[in-house]
């Protein structure tokens, strides 16, 4: 098929399209899906009990902040990053409050180290902690995928990444609302290895999931 | 040549020759950023004519990035499509051609990498030297086989052991020595003037 019997065929085609409306609309409104879902989260579970006395720590303020930063901003770079004109560098606009989110938890350790020597990192295990954002973090990188399919023909593997560190961070934080986890240690290696995970899994299988959720061109030839 | 300093009252920047190029480009651009707008709005005619404009725009992009012109053809019509299922993320408010220039530089790499993964499992025949994939009849090679048969067999006893041990057999001189009972030396000599031998009646350039 040449060029113009492909225009005249395209042409045919062209019913009426709803315009997508602004990214931080689709940004929003995922927030809200997460949001909801943490609050629900919480709802069932209660918060922690010494959810105010944590709140009130400088270190926890900061650790909550910044990941809550990460996942909104992480979450507004997907949507723009699926626009075919959206900015390149939104990619790198989570990077910077999520390495702060990881120096803290690792000052964090440095401290329990430095006051209580390796017994004070206080390690053990804590799979309920990958269980929660593992099992909040997939639904919610699949729901955004779905929130911003039309990215399958622009930056797949950019946007699938993004949207798996905003559902993790996400998930984190509404984790760090109920579940009791002091150790810097184990908030590092628990939540903050789940996070990658989420992260790497939607980085790599994020573009197929897309694709099969998206436009394909194979279908429109 | 002299050059006249610019003052405040001199040429304005929308009339010198590049602020003409701008204003062309930005009006270009205002104009395909409403025949998209009409397209989204489902007109049809509008369409049809912003895809005719857009084509050189896109092959520009293509061709930037691609060196075949196959290549460069297939990326043009799969910006086509791309762009076909994508015109709702489109806004009006914004700049038409980043938006399209954005889409053709996808669809060219996207080329660019199908093109380097299948590079990397072929070789490209124009790279070759010629005849590299020429396969002879069958006839002809069993012609030259029967001929060579029968060039080894007329060769004295000495000489066609001493190729079949050395040259065929590929075995070390001292061990075809005492396979043969031949010196080294005969050994070396022998199959030298084997080869001699057949290489003038099969005809000299062939080994």
């Amino acid at each position: 098929m040449n060029d113009e019997e492909l225009i005249a065929r395209l042409s045919a085609q062209a019913e009426p399209v709803r315009r997508l409306g602004p990214p931080w609309q689709g940004a929003l409104l995922w927030l809200g899906l997460a949001a909801t879902l943490m609050a629900a989260a919480v709802a069932i579970s209660g918060f922690r009990h010494d959810i105010a006395m944590r709140l009130g720590l400088m270190a926890e303020q900061v650790n909550l902040v910044l990941a809550l930063a990460t996942g909104i901003l992480a979450a507004f770079a997907a949507f723009n990053l699926a626009r075919p004109d959206g900015d390149n560098r939104w990619f790198y606009a989570p990077l910077l409050p999520a390495l702060g989110w990881v120096a803290g938890m690792a000052l964090g350790c440095l401290r329990d180290i430095w006051l209580g020597g390796f017994a004070g990192l206080g390690l053990g295990t804590s799979f309920d902690c990958a269980r929660f954002i593992l099992g909040f973090g997939i639904p919610l990188t699949l729901s955004m995928l779905w929130m911003v399919r039309h990215g399958a023909l622009v930056r797949p593997v950019e946007v699938s990444a993004m949207a798996g560190l905003a559902a993790a961070a996400m998930a984190s934080v509404g984790l760090t609302l109920f579940h009791h986890l002091d150790a810097a240690a184990m908030v590092l290696i628990w939540h903050g290895g789940s996070v990658l995970l989420v992260t790497w899994a939607a980085k790599s299988w994020g573009r197929r999931a897309l694709q099969a959720m998206g436009p394909k061109l194979e279908e429109l030839r | 040549m002299m050059v006249l300093p610019m003052t405040g009252c001199g040429m304005a920047a929308g009339t010198s020759p590049q602020g003409a190029t701008e204003n062309a480009r930005d009006a270009r651009d205002a104009l395909w950023s409403g025949l998209m707008a009409a397209s989204q709005d489902g007109d049809r005619r509008a369409y049809d004519r912003l895809l005719r404009e857009i084509l050189p725009q896109i092959r520009a992009v293509c061709r930037a990035r691609l060196r075949q012109p196959s290549d460069v053809d297939d990326a043009v019509q799969d910006t086509l499509l791309s762009l076909h299922a994508l015109r709702h993320t489109y806004d009006p408010t914004r700049p038409f051609r980043p938006w399209l220039n954005a889409i053709a530089e996808r669809r060219a790499i996207d080329r660019l990498r199908k093109h380097g993964r299948t590079t990397a499992r072929e070789s490209n025949i124009e790279d070759l030297p010629d005849g590299a994939g020429a396969t002879q009849a069958v006839g002809t090679s069993r012609l030259e086989a029967e001929e060579l048969r029968r060039a080894v067999s007329e060769l004295p006893e000495s000489q066609r052991q001493a190729l079949l041990l050395a040259k065929l057999q590929e075995r070390p001189l001292r061990e075809a020595s005492e396979i043969s009972g031949m010196s080294v030396g005969a050994l070396k000599i022998a199959t030298h003037r084997a080869v001699a031998a057949l290489r003038a009646k099969l005809g000299g350039s062939r080994r």
